[in-house]
């Protein structure tokens, strides 16, 4: 656990505690409706991790890696955005994963496009975003952050 | 058509099921190594999950809707979106974390704009990450990715608030914002808390609306509060 999930760990329970001193009743509401909003994701949540396994099976981060760095830099750049929607991957290895492609010559702008689509953009997460806040706002937001990761991606090629 | 209808509910969720029965006939192994796959991002999810719930929760009951505007509502201007990216930035966990979070805020009154940047920030831009990347890729390519991505959230956050109206969400997030007082009419004359002060109190020098359930209002109550108000500060949309 990282220093931040911790952090959010503790941060609640002293909330909670605070909370329960002040107001019984009104803390039971609370955890009442954070069972409730858990017993409602939960579904649509487990689906988001099986179908990342599922993702993850077929198309291995490492194979995405190998083919990418046979494109040209365009091709590569965008092909990597598009993998990196469909994709979703932790962090750490998302990080040293990228750090290999930069290192094995595939150039900063298709590893800067994955790595930005790989957290911002996802396909599995639409259905519930879209769930959530409706079709229009899941389709703007995730549309711009795919759009964007490609500006950011070209940007860093320049400036790097 | 009750089995039909509960398979569209669920369409996503169908599907992964369905393409794992698909998978595992065709090739057993590969069906098991996705269920593996999947078991560092269950760990990932209940570490974070329930106390996201439970914070968010608390929130809800704990902050009025009314600090929520002020912060991050339409008119919190670039405080707000600081605050943001500081939700946004300190938090922990997967992207759809923030959507429970995010709902809330959104309910009571938090922008579109400021909601789009937790989002995006929630997504990218994590202060454990950051280590990770100067790790992996190096100081300058971390800060100028981190500069980069600041400013693109920072501009299609603005965009997206643009496109979006009201209307475009869903009921279970736009019915919420009912019962508003114009802060810049209430002379804080107090008649409304007289009236009804199960649902108005003092703030200061104006009058806010208490935390409440909505099918719990006294319809007639509310109706002669609004009336009562001199300056009709009082707004209520069904």
């Amino acid at each position: 656990m990282d220093f931040f999930t911790i952090a959010i760990w503790v941060g609640t329970v002293v909330f909670l505690l605070v909370s329960f001193i002040k107001n019984k009743e009104k803390t039971k509401k609370a955890l009442k409706m954070a069972f409730n909003m858990g017993k409602g994701m939960a579904k649509s949540i487990f689906a988001i991790i099986f179908a990342i396994g599922l993702i993850l099976t077929f198309l291995p981060p490492e194979q995405i890696a190998e083919f990418v760095s046979n494109q040209p830099a365009l091709i590569a750049t965008v092909a990597s955005a598009l993998l990196g929607t469909i994709t979703l991957v932790p962090a750490f290895i998302a990080f040293p994963l990228v750090g290999t492609l930069v290192n094995a010559g595939v150039g900063i702008m298709p590893s800067v496009a994955f790595l930005t689509t790989l957290t911002m953009v996802g396909v599995v997460t639409f259905p519930l975003e879209k769930e959530k806040f409706g079709l229009k706002f899941a389709a703007i937001r995730n549309g711009f952050s795919f759009l964007f990761a490609i500006i950011i991606a070209v940007v860093m090629g320049v400036f790097i | 058509m009750k089995v039909l209808k509960k398979i569209k509910e669920n369409l996503f969720f169908v599907l992964v099921i369905l393409a794992y029965i698909v998978v595992t006939l065709i090739n057993p192994s590969m069906g098991l190594d996705s269920v593996k796959n999947s078991g560092y991002y269950i760990k990932e999810m209940l570490l974070i999950m329930p106390v996201i719930f439970i914070l968010t929760a608390l929130l809800d009951l704990w902050i009025p809707k009314d600090k929520i505007m002020k912060y991050l509502g339409k008119d919190a201007g670039l405080k707000g979106t600081f605050l943001a990216f500081v939700i946004g930035s300190i938090s922990a966990g997967p992207i759809y974390a923030a959507f429970p979070m995010c709902v809330m805020l959104r309910k009571k009154g938090a922008s579109t704009r400021n909601i789009v940047v937790i989002l995006s920030s929630w997504a990218v831009i994590k202060v454990p990450m950051l280590l990770n990347e100067v790790k992996f890729l190096g100081l300058k390519f971390m800060i100028v990715r981190w500069i980069l991505t600041v400013l693109a959230i920072i501009l299609f956050s603005w965009l997206t608030d643009k496109m979006i109206k009201d209307k475009d969400y869903p009921e279970e997030i736009a019915k919420s914002s009912e019962l508003t007082i114009d802060k810049k009419a209430c002379m804080g004359c107090n008649v409304c808390v007289e009236q009804y002060p199960e649902l108005f109190e003092m703030e200061g020098n104006k009058a806010i609306v208490k935390e409440h359930d909505e099918n719990m209002l006294d319809m007639e109550k509310l109706k002669t509060t609004i009336e009562a108000c001199p300056v009709k500060a009082i707004e209520y949309k069904k």
